[in-house]
């Protein structure tokens, strides 16, 4: 069985080397995802020559000590600055859902659409050992793309932003955030659209399903903004809990509705 | 003495819905045969392959591969004795021929994948596009690759979807030579197409599908069911006054063209073993005159006999 998955991700990733095109969406989306924290956080300030901070006794300030005692040491601007690259983490996130999506929907309808699918169903691959190297395959650039553009962000804090502030991404809130939340809530959104593209005719319709991630990630950075819901380690780890039963549920229908039959009758 | 099975259909059936694609299809298939599928567009070939492949499960009836039943908990392993040529050749266009074939010799888990592709390679004449992107391969080499990738877990049981369909001359020439060395080397060929000359030319029997089995049998026996076999007599002189007595004493259907006599031979006599009433024509023209030049028995053709078998009423089975 591992031999099989092996075999097949393989291919995938061959597939993926010689299609990078396929990340185009991604890495835009990646490239925004860190662009606007530094526009908000060091470039406004910079332009208009106002900082981020008034004061030390800014009330903002006062209450993020009180929450985060060791943001005390970078000073009032480094602590809101802090404050806002943590804030846009979630944003980040977004990067490897996109880089997923692509790569999870072109996966199962492109090989429908190159007719492959059919001699791939007449080898002696199972419907799980299929799910399992497309999942896998997908899963794996966006784990890579998400490494990536965290390096890219921290490099560019240490580069732009106050003296200690890059050290301040780099503890548990924002590396659970980026390194459990954003694979996990990757994994979700390709394994929906996995789930549709055994129903979808085309990738479009399956990527605008998995899509649908991106909603309650995009509503829980509404409700973090407007302080509703802190993204505490405890809190991310809560949500990474639910990912991960959202996850198992999603493996679980995805090879419910992988209907090898519907996919070779009604596909043309 | 029979051969044993390695393909059988028994009474498979199968519905989409409401919709019946196939019916009671019952037939064997042994090493070392080549059994053709014809019929109609939407006549139930290609579920035909699929249910036989182990791709879909048939509605009712059963499919034994190598006198093992394929069900929903073996079709995985029923798959590897099993080579399918789908109707698309189905490659991995950025891959290269090497890597296609590599992956389905990992995927059959053969134990030196990159042996087993080599010698598919040399097999199917391909070594000097191995490394080309599928992609760039014209349709008849893409048929060649969707060929190896197909056989290269040396399977006991070949399936092939219009194998020559849209090909040239020169690759549907090669595509038939290779199931003729399938053949030889005790392979079970079933081969769905719509070309008749190729199946005349190929076939050890004909299976005619419209939805369920309308004959299967060899090619002699299924044109000795048609009606169109007819003796063609050359005589010396005009054969009009031989055609009209020969025809008032027999009963039979006689037409004369210019110094040649057609006779319509009496199919049920064929069929039932009877070498026709040849001698007793040619006695009897003897008897009347006529100065015998040539003697022959014009064979139905096959679409002569797929045409009226598929015109023929529906009997459904009981």
């Amino acid at each position: 069985m591992r031999a099989r998955i092996l075999a097949l991700f393989g291919k995938e990733l061959l597939e993926l080397r010689r299609h990078p095109g396929i990340f185009l969406p991604a890495i835009l989306t990646g490239a925004t995802a860190i662009a606007l924290p530094f526009i908000v956080a060091v470039g406004v300030p910079l332009m208009t020559g106002e900082p981020l901070a008034s004061s030390p006794q800014d009330a903002f300030v006062q209450e993020l000590w009180a929450a985060n005692p060791e943001l005390r040491t970078l000073g009032p601007e480094g602590t809101l600055q802090s404050w806002m690259f943590r804030q846009f983490l979630l944003l980040l996130v977004l990067s490897p859902i996109a880089a997923a999506m692509s790569v999870a929907a072109w996966a199962i309808v492109g090989e429908k659409q190159a007719r492959s699918l059919e001699p791939l169903l007449a080898s002696p691959v199972t419907t799980f050992e299929l799910l399992a190297a497309k999942t896998l395959s997908a899963l794996l650039p966006a784990v890579i793309l998400s490494v990536a553009m965290f390096c890219v962000y921290v490099a560019g804090v240490a580069t732009l932003a106050g003296a200690g502030v890059a050290l301040s991404l780099l503890t548990a809130q924002p590396l659970t955030v980026m390194f459990l939340l954003g694979p996990l809530a990757a994994l979700a959104a390709l394994q929906l659209a996995v789930c549709m593209s055994s129903r979808a005719n085309d990738p479009r319709s399956a990527q605008q399903m998995g899509a649908l991630v991106i909603l309650p990630l995009a509503g829980l950075m509404v409700l973090q903004l407007m302080g509703a819901v802190p993204l505490s380690v405890s809190n991310v780890l809560m949500i990474v809990a639910g990912l991960v039963a959202v996850n198992v549920a999603l493996a679980a229908a995805a090879v419910a509705v992988f209907d090898r039959e519907s996919i070779l009758t009604r596909w043309k | 003495m029979s051969v044993p099975a390695l393909l059988s259909a028994t009474h498979l059936t199968r519905r989409f819905n409401k919709h019946v694609a196939v019916n009671d299809v019952s037939f064997a298939l042994g090493g070392g045969e080549i059994l053709a599928l014809l019929g109609p567009n939407g006549a139930g070939k290609t579920t035909t392959l699929r249910m036989l492949a182990g791709l879909i499960a048939p509605t009712s009836g059963d499919v034994h591969i190598d006198g093992r039943l394929v069900s929903a908990r073996t079709a995985s392993l029923a798959r590897t004795r099993v080579g399918l040529l789908t109707e698309s050749p189905g490659l991995w266009d950025r891959l290269t021929v090497r890597e296609n074939l590599t992956t389905y010799a990992r995927l059959y888990g053969l134990p030196s994948p990159a042996h087993a592709v080599g010698a598919q390679l040399e097999q199917f004449n391909l070594v000097s596009r191995a490394d080309d992107l599928t992609a760039q391969l014209s349709k008849g080499l893409r048929q060649r690759v969707a060929l190896a990738r197909a056989l290269m877990h040396e399977p006991p049981v070949v399936l092939l979807d219009e194998p020559t369909s849209g090909l040239d001359p020169e690759s549907a020439h090669e595509v038939r030579a290779l199931m003729r060395q399938l053949r030889e080397r005790g392979r079970a060929v079933l081969v769905s197409t719509h070309n008749l000359h190729e199946v005349e030319r190929l076939a050890d029997r004909v299976a005619i599908l419209r939805t369920h089995l309308l004959a299967v049998d060899s090619m002699t026996a299924l044109r000795a069911r048609a009606p169109g076999r007819r003796l063609r007599i050359g005589v010396r002189t005009d054969a009009i006054g031989y055609a009209a007595s020969l025809g008032s004493e027999t009963g039979l259907d006689v037409r004369a063209e210019a110094a040649s006599l057609s006779i319509a031979l009496d199919a049920h006599r064929l069929a039932a073993g009877h070498d026709g009433d040849t001698p007793a024509i040619v006695r009897r023209l003897v008897e009347l005159g006529a100065e015998i030049e040539s003697v022959a028995v014009e064979e139905a053709s096959l679409e002569d006999v797929y045409l009226r078998l598929l015109n023929a009423p529906v009997e459904r089975p009981a």
